[in-house]
């Protein structure tokens, strides 16, 4: 398996710039995820590292070979990169049976029949489809079109394995399975993958480090708890969950010992500590972040440390696992989630309390 | 395969080439030199087939003189078609096709709705039973209808005096009626052929929820499933009124005794029935029906702008069936009263005239096989059937191969020049067969000496590819909508080639589309009478033009025969379709 390097690469479509500057390196065997919403350049950015669509600017690597560098006019073909992919409709072709479909890499590479036979089995095997071998491919569920289309791909020993959305048709209780199962059959090959998703839960669960787009560009990468955590920017932090964001101001800044800053912020009708990433001068605008499932409900008027906020209930839905509580505050609206066996009475008075380790603050 | 090209055809156009010699060497040692002149023969070939015959018809029209033939150029042919008598002519044409057009619809839409949303049985035999005479050449037809209701000898008008003792005949098919009856019966399988899958694909649960909001059964066909068909309703109105203007058969063999003109007719009587044909003014003629064309296209755009035809297609749901109880043996035989009249009528009249030694005497001592021998002694009918076999084999591949490579392009692929491939492939489309068998007249005697096309065989064959290629643009256009990119794109990933990836993905499922198109474009060469009676010459006649010969002699029986044989050859063919492409299809 390979690495994989994508050094300032950039798509335009016309005047629109799908993807912008992107920097990124995959090492050998690490699973990377890229992450955002619609449109903000994820699939193309994909295929370009397939080499299904050129990048107008930078220079693609996979593992020492260049395979595209917009300047020079290079390009390395799609079917001469040894990529293995699986597509956001598995792309299953529906004129050849299952072992046809996985055997296809092979046959396309005069592979001895044998030799053939072996491998595909082996793929098949891998996941869990060797009894299917001979079905016509019409003839399979989502889930099982999935599991041929990621054999189909590991066939050949790709040097990278590339998946577009591949979980995003099949229904939440089979997507969470199979992304567990491949997460596992990776780490076990160590194989290299660039994994495309809109889905924060799936990019968190199955990566060694996720990237967050935007608008066509990189906002952070770093490992799920990392940029769960400890977001770089507002834009990161809105887009996990639907965390609380405060305003507030900077009273004061110090290091913390670690690789962090310890400050003492002021908000409205609020103060209290929280942790950044670099460091702030007073006065500096910043927006706190607080998740939600961070937040505890207390008597009014009882708090002990970290931070709180008096406040009044406005609205409590049961979810099951827990219980969403709306607090209105007088800095704003506040989203606690709470035991379900927590017992709310609507405008009933409160104070809303969090421990300064769950309070991230980045610049506004 | 020695050049495998290792770029697709989009990159053609992405790539600036830059300066240096990378660029260079790159463009002439990769496969996309080979790849620049595929498309320049491509647009090459497209422009000699449409818009070639299109400046000839031009260069024609302000001709003094016969193709080939030393003349000056001014302006009298159009000149000369600016006639009050022309105004008849225009008025003629455009009439008779809307009064084919109202009744062909309505009957079409009745036949569709009974085949595809009622519980009539045998639907599916009644499909393929109406579906017929849209394969049957119309110019077998025309000529058993020519025999059906002669005002004089004609079996009907026979029985009707034999049975009420009148003296007048009950039909006379040479007559305004004749011409609209005849069309009639091409149009309506058409038309059902063309509206069928709407009927059937239409969500039912569109019209359930009317009903649940209070509406009655026939509210909501007005309200919702009327105007949900109402774009595939003004296409197949457009589209049949256009044809009927094209059309040649039904005018020449049931309007021109009576001395009913339509264009197609005029044009075709300005060259071959004058003592020395008019040939600016025939030509002249012929580039005024293209504006007439182009205008009824434009407006044909303008209705269906925006309106498209995904409104009434939706899945997963079974087409909801309304139940007829006894009322669906009355659907039952109109779908056969149909078939009788526009099939087993006219071919069991092939099959009477055949046996008798003289049309209109039919008693026993009569009978006779001659006409079947002296049509298998009939050493320009078996030409013309080698002929025809020819045509239709090479034409078929040839259209369709050219179909799949311009759909392909135009749909697949990035390329800034697909559109103008397209545009060309589709001129044709409002071109009528008269009036593109014109412009190939001027066009092939106008091609320098060592081009000798003019009078052979492959005039007929390039004239064909030129007719059919638009519809097999279409379907293969649709074909390739129906394939995702991303089997195409997987395939490459894998490690295939452009052309690997052709072969054993793009060909390897659109082949049933392929042969589908095939057979119709066959079909269509079988038929194809207007561009042939222009272009054919001693030697390369085809079926139809050898029938048109013989019935021009009088000789209704050997007719008789030869149009049992295409029909023959026609349920052959359509029977194979339906056996084994049908099938294949179904399977994907
Ligand atoms: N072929 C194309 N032509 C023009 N714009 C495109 C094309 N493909 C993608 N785009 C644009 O590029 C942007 C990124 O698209 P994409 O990479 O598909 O996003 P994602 O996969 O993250 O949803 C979008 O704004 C999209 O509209
Ligand atoms: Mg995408």
């Amino acid at each position: 398996m390979a690495s994989v390097t994508l050094e300032n690469v950039s798509r335009m479509y016309g005047a629109v710039t799908a993807v912008d500057h992107v920097n990124l390196k995959i090492k050998s065997g690490e699973f990377v995820t890229l992450l955002g919403p619609s449109g903000c350049g994820k699939t193309t950015t994909l295929r370009m590292v397939a080499g299904l669509e050129k990048n107008t600017g930078g220079r693609i690597s996979i593992g020492d070979n260049v395979v595209s560098d917009a300047d020079k006019g290079y390009f390395v073909p799609s079917e001469r990169r040894r990529l293995g992919m699986v597509f956001q409709s598995y792309a299953i072709w529906p004129h050849m049976t299952v072992f046809d479909n996985v055997a296809y890499p092979l046959r396309i590479r005069r592979r001895p029949d044998q030799e053939i036979r072996d491998r595909v089995m082996n793929a098949l095997r891998l996941v869990e489809m060797e009894q299917y071998a001979d079905r016509p491919s019409p003839a399979l569920s989502g889930g099982q079109q999935q599991r041929v289309a990621i054999a189909r791909a590991l066939v050949f020993e790709p040097e990278v394995l590339l998946l577009d959305e591949p979980l995003s048709n099949l229904d939440a209780r089979l997507r969470t399975q199979m992304g567990d199962d491949f997460r596992a059959l990776q780490q076990r090959l160590k194989i290299t993958a660039l994994y495309v998703t809109h889905d924060q839960a799936e990019a968190m669960a199955l990566s060694d480090r996720v990237v967050v787009m935007h608008g066509g560009r990189i906002l952070q990468v770093g490992a799920p708890e990392e940029i769960y955590r400890r977001p770089e920017n507002r834009q990161v932090a809105a887009f996990f969950g639907t965390p609380n964001l405060l305003d507030a101001k900077v009273k004061e800044c110090r290091p913390n010992g670690g690789t962090h800053y310890k400050l003492e912020v002021e908000g409205q009708g609020w103060s209290g500590e929280c942790h950044a990433a670099t460091e702030m001068p007073k006065g500096t605008d910043v927006t706190v972040m607080l998740r939600p499932e961070n937040l505890h409900l207390r008597q009014s008027g009882e708090a002990n440390g970290g931070l709180s906020w008096a406040g009044e209930v406005s609205q409590a839905i049961f979810r099951g696992s827990h219980r969403s509580v709306m607090v209105k505050t007088e800095a704003q609206t506040l989203h606690v989630e709470a035991s379900s066996l927590e017992n709310v009475d609507i405008g009933r008075p409160v104070t809303v309390a969090a421990p300064a380790e769950a309070a991230w603050a980045v610049r506004a | 395969m020695t050049i495998i090209p290792n770029r697709s055809l989009d990159d053609i156009a992405e790539t600036t080439p830059a300066l240096g010699g990378n660029a260079i060497s790159r463009a002439f040692s990769g496969g996309s030199l080979g790849r620049w002149i595929g498309l320049l023969l491509l647009i090459l070939l497209l422009g000699f087939l449409t818009i070639y015959p299109l400046a000839m018809l031009l260069y024609g029209s302000l001709h003094s003189t016969p193709p080939g033939m030393a003349g000056e150029f001014n302006l009298n042919g159009y000149r000369s078609i600016m006639t009050t008598q022309n105004l008849i002519v225009l008025a003629n044409t455009v009439g008779i096709s809307l009064a084919k057009t109202i009744p062909s619809l309505t009957i079409a839409v009745f036949l569709a709705w009974i085949v595809a949303r009622t519980d009539t049985p045998f639907r599916g035999t009644l499909e393929v039973l109406i579906t017929l005479p849209f394969f049957i050449p119309p110019i077998l037809t025309a000529m058993a209808w020519g025999m059906l209701a002669n005002p004089q000898v004609g079996v009907i008008n026979m029985l009707w005096r034999g049975m009420t003792g009148a003296q007048e005949p009950l039909v006379n098919i040479y007559s305004y009626g004749g011409v609209i009856w005849h069309m009639c019966q091409y149009s309506i399988p058409f038309l059902f052929l063309f509206m069928v899958d709407a009927f059937r694909a239409m969500d039912p649960s569109l019209e359930e929820s009317s009903r649940m909001c209070g509406a009655s059964r026939l509210m909501t066909f007005r309200k919702i499933t009327l105007l949900l068909m109402l774009p595939v309703l003004t296409s197949s109105f457009m589209l049949s009124f256009i044809k009927g203007i094209e059309t040649f058969e039904s005018a020449l063999f049931f309007g021109l005794p009576a001395g009913i003109k339509v264009i197609t007719t005029d044009i075709y009587e300005s060259i071959n029935h004058r003592a020395t044909p008019d040939y600016q003014y025939a030509t002249s003629l012929s580039f005024a029906i293209l504006g007439l064309m182009l205008l009824l296209v434009v407006w044909q755009w303008a209705l269906l702008r925006g309106k498209s035809f995904q409104t009434v297609t939706g899945k997963g749901f079974r087409p909801n069936v309304m139940e007829l109880g006894p009322w669906r043996w009355v659907t039952f035989a109109v779908c056969v009263l149909f078939f009788l009249i526009s099939v087993v009528l006219p071919v069991g009249q092939l099959l009477l005239g055949s046996f008798f030694r003289f049309f209109g005497f039919y008693t026993y001592d009569m009978l006779t096989l001659e006409h079947y021998k002296a049509v298998f002694n009939n050493s320009e009918f078996w030409r013309a059937m080698g002929n025809t076999m020819l045509l239709g084999l090479l034409g078929a591949t040839a259209t369709m191969v050219l179909g799949a490579v311009v759909a392909y392009i135009s749909i697949r692929t990035r390329w800034r020049g697909r559109s103008l491939i397209d545009g060309m492939a589709w001129l044709p489309w409002m071109m009528p067969g008269m009036v593109l068998g014109v412009g190939f007249l001027w066009a092939f005697a106008m091609l320098p000496g060592p081009l000798p096309i003019y009078g052979t065989i492959w005039a007929l064959l390039l004239a064909y590819i030129a007719l059919g290629t638009p519809v097999a643009v279409r379907v293969m256009t649709g074909a390739y909508h129906q394939l995702s990119y991303d089997l195409e794109e997987c395939s490459r990933v894998h490690g295939a080639s452009w052309f690997q990836t052709m072969w054993r993905i793009m060909v390897a499922l659109a082949w049933p589309a392929f042969a589908v198109g095939w057979v119709l474009t066959f079909f269509g060469i079988m038929r194809e009478l207007s561009a042939s009676i222009l272009l054919y010459s001693v030697g390369s006649e085809t079926l139809a033009v050898v029938l048109m010969k013989l019935w021009a002699n009088g000789n209704a029986e050997q007719v008789s025969v030869i149009g049992l044989m295409m029909m023959l050859l026609v349920i052959v063919f359509r029977w194979v379709q339906l056996k084994f492409i049908k099938a294949r299809l179904s399977k994907l």
